[in-house]
């Protein structure tokens, strides 16, 4: 599956970085970067935490 | 051990598991069961017809949202669960696991998720026809009928000088309204403190808020407008009144559950109410380093339902609730976001930045040497707001879990 990230919604709370390290970071600007788009199975529930977790659902998986 | 289901104190199997409660933390709590591997029944009832939203967004971006209102919706779930919608829960027999729900049926339970949220406070009237006048703001419906009020750009008096008020009269001004605020407190001051009350006060009045600063203290109606009164004597017309003034927990279908503590629906630090029924988001009583309490935010409800979830399946085996709040408001033109425990004493330590409503990194530090960072017009990750917090590294390793004989 494919992370797919809605840059403009993004708010910068970097939620999803908390439960979801090792997929993406936001980057000294606050700006979110995705290190990983194409998730593994078992990357797959980090993924959909970090989805979860963005109170403006700027995440989402496809 | 996880995937294990029978928790501890549990002679049964988790075959089935009902969460009662579709906000963010029902479904929270359903996408953790299953991430756990709870793999049985589980169905969600929620008196809401539509899938769970993010509610934080209703007073903020969802008020300004051109066109169409996008900004509260979440991706879709994948927990695959039964979902009974528009369905109320009106009573719990926990001696036989079972919840009655309004349209008549029984749902029998192994094991309960309580997510049933809060309710918004309305003001006290005495003239039933002043009601039609206020609105409050809580569920999506609420959120709709406020847009479609204030597109008039009537004149609006928010009572209640909390963030959610502050949210509501910064969207309603940036709507074109004219907005006056009830507050008896300083807006803002009970929940950020004094330094930063002033903050967000001068940027309200400098966007054009008026204060009446005032708690109101009932509602009515005067030539089909409405009137709230003041508990200075005075009164505020308008054309529409919109209370922000608190919630109160969903706990009334608990009331003669025997489940309830002094009124309260309160949990273990694992967010269990007994071992068979776990309790989470802005119902729930938890405790944290501040006592026990509700903390009614965003991330709590999700932290809270990660928890409650696997306390659920695991028992005494799954880890304790480790909250760390996480607050954040946008008004006024400021995006405040903090981490640490609110509200804050004194003045802070910049890190970045200085006093006003520039961009600034500002800490405090509480009596038991807790700290709590706070980023005003300033994009940082929660990561790093939490490390600026809390900054010296935890010295005590959480001890290894030991295991609970089942």
């Amino acid at each position: 599956m494919e992370i797919i990230l809605d840059r403009p919604r993004c708010e910068g709370h970097g939620l999803c970085e908390e439960v979801a390290p090792q997929l993406m970071h936001l980057d000294d600007d606050g700006e979110l970067v995705l290190d990983v788009v194409h998730v593994d199975e078992g990357q797959l529930e980090a993924a959909k935490q970090a989805a979860r977790v963005c109170p403006v659902a700027a995440l989402r998986l496809a | 051990m996880p995937g294990r289901r029978t928790p501890p104190g549990l002679t049964v199997q988790l075959e089935r598991i009902v969460v009662v409660g579709h906000g963010i933390a029902g479904l929270t709590a359903s996408d953790s069961l299953r991430a756990a591997g709870f793999d049985g029944e589980l169905t969600i009832v929620g008196d809401e017809h539509h899938a769970p939203y993010s509610r934080p967004a209703l007073s903020k971006a969802a008020l300004l949202d051109a066109e169409e209102m996008t900004s509260h919706q979440l991706p879709a779930s994948t927990h695959e669960a039964r979902e009974l919608l528009g369905v109320r829960a009106l009573q719990l027999d926990p001696g036989l696991k079972s919840v009655v729900l309004d349209d008549g049926s029984i749902l029998p339970y192994d094991g309960l998720v309580v997510a049933t949220g809060s309710r918004a406070r309305r003001l006290a009237s005495a003239d039933p026809a002043a009601r039609r006048h206020e609105l409050t703001l809580r569920t999506l419906e609420d959120a709709l009928e406020l847009r479609r009020r204030i597109v008039d750009k009537p004149s609006v008096v928010v009572v209640g000088g909390g963030a959610l008020g502050m949210e509501i009269a910064s969207g309603c001004l940036a709507a074109g309204c004219d907005v006056t605020l009830a507050s008896h407190r300083q807006p803002m001051a009970q929940q950020l403190g004094r330094y930063l009350s002033e903050v967000f006060l001068a940027a309200g009045l400098d966007h054009g808020l008026r204060l009446a600063p005032s708690q109101a203290v009932g509602l009515r109606e005067a030539d089909g407008h409405p009137l709230v009164e003041l508990a200075d004597g005075s009164r505020l017309a308008a054309d529409l009144v919109v209370s922000a003034i608190g919630d109160i927990p969903n706990t009334g279908w608990l009331a003669d559950s025997g489940i309830l503590t002094n009124g309260r629906l309160e949990v273990d630090s694992r967010s269990r109410v007994r071992p068979d029924i776990v309790a989470a988001g802005d119902v729930a009583a938890f405790p944290t380093a501040r006592g026990v309490g509700r903390i009614p935010l965003w991330t709590s409800a999700i932290e809270q339902s990660k928890t409650a979830a696997l306390a659920l399946l695991n028992g005494d085996d799954a880890p304790e609730l480790e909250f760390r709040p996480y607050f954040w408001t946008e008004q006024f033109g400021l995006s405040l976001k903090a981490s640490g425990f609110l509200p804050l004493e004194g003045t802070p330590e910049f890190l970045e930045g200085g006093p006003g409503g520039g961009p600034a990194l500002m800490r405090w530090t509480h009596q038991d040497s807790s700290g709590t960072a706070v980023a005003l017009n300033y994009r940082i990750p929660i990561p790093k707001l939490r490390r600026l917090a809390n900054p010296a590294p935890a010295l005590v390793e959480t001890p290894a879990l030991v295991e609970t004989p089942a």
